[in-house]
């Protein structure tokens, strides 16, 4: 894995668009904060899911999120994106802190995700699947939808293109007509990916991106995740097993286990402190 | 060797997305309408426009609507014959009241009354999936039939409960509705509403609407991460739906029959329409028309070719071998292809590109 952040190095720096994309293996700074989560708390019944997280997400990092299965963190990705309402606790994005908010309210306000287990719409083509990342942003009307004509043609035709550019950029330009569900599972996360960057989202939230993968379609993965970060400055929130990759790609770390947060840091700071070792490799008692 | 794209370029992203993209495609629907405008009215009888093209054209607007709604959006409903009811009545209603109204607008009209009531039985939708929303739309089924035979002010307190449709031209001197209506006038009338609503349906389902109803049907989580609001696109289909299935009940009364009680529009009529999608292909436009085809027209072969074989057989003997063969047919069918003949002409179609070198 180590290779991938050699090879990114100079390139990112090359691309970089805004002030703060230096390397990716040196510490970046960020200053202003994007998502802020302040004492959540959620629970089903009575098994708490998570107890009195707080962590903030600032604006152009790349925030990995772990811990051992069940921790909470898709729960978490869940809270964020307006699934799950916690109990306890506020949610502060952009400034503003939201309560009982809907999905598709999240997703007006720039938040788009990709989920664990692939969640394409199976029935439909590449190009379909991300053409209805782009619904938000289309306004014309039923008549003109109807007829296909007039505005509506006028749109489909600039949003195709906008499509085509994330396509050229994923690099799935065979695959454009191909209903999703015969793709094989490595190019059907890249879709999905697709789809929500289809979206222009501010914070991206990617639940597993390389679960399943071989290493290859790992590089391929973390390429278009560090790429994403630098060429649109989208903030990318990421849940990820891989160790490798989460210390290779992310500038902060924070850590779950049983619903607590155990640990927040740099991937060095995360990597050093006693309690992620223990939750990690166990401890005797 | 014939159909292939090679060579066809397309310079524009309108060219990639037009309903035939291929040459070979657009040249067969200009064939088959031709052959639908010009050689049919010539050579078919009154029987065969009669009892076969116009209820063929008729089915199809219905299994449009509910194509829409199940087969694109993913809402099963059963409810099908009480909007067809709901347009044959909003329809006869209309044109009694106003009757210089042109019979076209009354048509439209009707639809957008059975439009109101498809999102009014359509809110059960929000909560309730796959056989729950059966069951629910199924109550629309039962009610609505129920209230079109209690309440005699739908039928001008005729005391059959029969609507007759009173005569009606659709351009002076072409009746397509009443006992003067020739069925030629019927046939082009019909063909060409069918016609132009069918292009908007496909319209729809190739626009933003359309792909926010699939997106509810595949996968209805992640279809909310994008935006898409599920209240608002659940009951826009059960309203574009239930306006097709509104026009198609009102054309059922007033062009294919000419009168009609609301026990035509049985439970019996949900599920003809039902198989014909599901027969033709969910989520097809074409599928539609080749379900609509198949189920008007299998009962009809089967009925002729058991009186060739013996011209003597009872004819209550031929109905029940015809309703056995039909459902052991619809049976084999799903078997050998559960997404419907439209899938099989995709598939055919896919051969036909290689052919004859399939390697």
């Amino acid at each position: 894995m180590n290779d991938v952040s050699v090879d990114q190095a100079p390139m990112t720096s090359e691309l970089s668009t805004d002030q703060s994309g230096g390397p990716v293996t040196g510490p970046r700074l960020f200053n202003e904060v994007l998502l802020e989560v302040n004492n959540v708390s959620l629970s089903f019944g009575g098994v708490k899911a998570l107890s009195d997280i707080s962590f903030d997400i600032k604006k152009g990092e790349v925030r990995a999120i772990i811990g051992p299965n069940g921790a909470g963190k898709s729960s978490m990705l869940n809270c964020i994106n307006g699934f799950y309402h916690p109990q306890e606790g506020t949610i502060t994005y952009k400034g503003k802190e939201r309560r009982q908010m809907r999905p598709h309210e999240a997703a007006k306000t720039g938040i788009a995700r990709t989920f664990q287990n692939i969640a394409l719409f199976r029935g439909m083509s590449t190009l379909d699947n991300i053409m209805t990342g782009r619904l938000l942003k289309m306004k014309s009307n039923l008549f003109w939808q109807a007829l296909y004509w007039g505005p509506n043609l006028k749109e489909e035709n600039e949003h195709r293109e906008k499509v085509e550019h994330i396509i050229d950029f994923l690099e799935i330009q065979d695959i454009r007509k191909t209903p999703v569900g015969r793709l094989p599972y490595g190019l059907q996360k890249r879709v999905e990916l697709g789809r929500a960057l289809a979206m222009e989202p501010e914070l991206l939230l990617l639940d597993e991106p390389m679960a399943g993968m071989n290493v290859e379609e790992k590089e391929d993965m973390c390429r278009f995740v560090l790429d994403v970060n630098d060429q649109f400055g989208t903030t990318i929130a990421l849940i990820e097993h891989d160790m490798g990759v989460v210390m290779d790609i992310s500038d902060r770390v924070v850590v779950l286990d049983y619903g607590r947060k155990l640990a927040d840091g740099t991937p060095d700071e995360v990597r050093s402190n006693q309690d992620v070792i223990d939750a990690y490799l166990g401890v005797s008692h | 060797m014939l159909y292939r794209e090679a060579g066809q370029f397309k310079t524009s992203y309108g060219a990639d997305q037009a309903i035939f993209p291929i040459l070979q495609d657009k040249l067969g629907m200009i064939v088959i309408l031709a052959l639908a405008v010009v050689v049919v009215p010539l050579m078919a009888s009154t029987y065969m426009l009669n009892s076969i093209l116009i209820p063929f054209l008729v089915f199809s607007m219905a299994a449009i609507g509910l194509n829409l709604l199940t087969g694109y959006c993913g809402q099963l409903s059963l409810g099908t014959g009480g909007f067809m009811a709901c347009g044959a009545f909003f329809a006869y209603k209309l044109t009694t009241a106003f009757p210089e109204l042109h019979i076209v607008l009354v048509f439209l009209l009707s639809g957008l009354g059975t439009a109101m009531v498809g999102i009014l039985f359509g809110i059960p939708s929000l909560r309730i999936k796959g056989f729950y929303l059966a069951v629910a739309t199924l109550a629309a089924q039962f009610f609505l039939v129920w209230m079109f035979n209690k309440f005699d002010w739908w039928t001008n307190y005729s005391a059959s409960g029969v609507i007759s449709a009173p005569p009606r031209e659709v351009l002076p001197g072409a009746f397509i509705t009443g006992t003067e209506a020739e069925p030629v006038t019927k046939y082009y009338f019909l063909l060409g509403f069918v016609a132009v609503l069918a292009l908007i349906a496909k319209n729809l389902v190739r626009s933003r609407i359309g792909r926010a109803w699939m997106a509810i049907r595949d996968m209805d989580i992640a279809a909310e991460i994008i935006g898409i609001r599920p209240l608002w696109t659940k009951l826009s289909a059960f309203a574009i739906s239930s306006f097709y299935i509104g026009i198609a009940g009102a054309l059922w009364a007033f062009v294919y029959t000419g009168s009609v009680e609301a026990l035509a529009f049985e439970i019996n009529r949900s599920f003809q329409v039902l198989f014909m999608i599901i027969i033709g292909g969910l989520g097809s436009i074409l599928g539609s028309f080749l379900g609509a085809a198949f189920i008007v027209l299998l009962p009809i072969l089967l009925n002729a070719g058991m009186l060739a074989i013996d011209p003597t057989i009872s004819s209550a003997l031929v109905s029940h071998i015809e309703f056995m063969i039909f459902g052991a047919l619809i049976v084999f069918f799903l078997i050998v292809e559960p997404h419907g003949l439209a899938r099989l002409w995709a598939l055919a179609k896919e051969k036909l590109r290689l052919w004859p070198f399939p390697y």
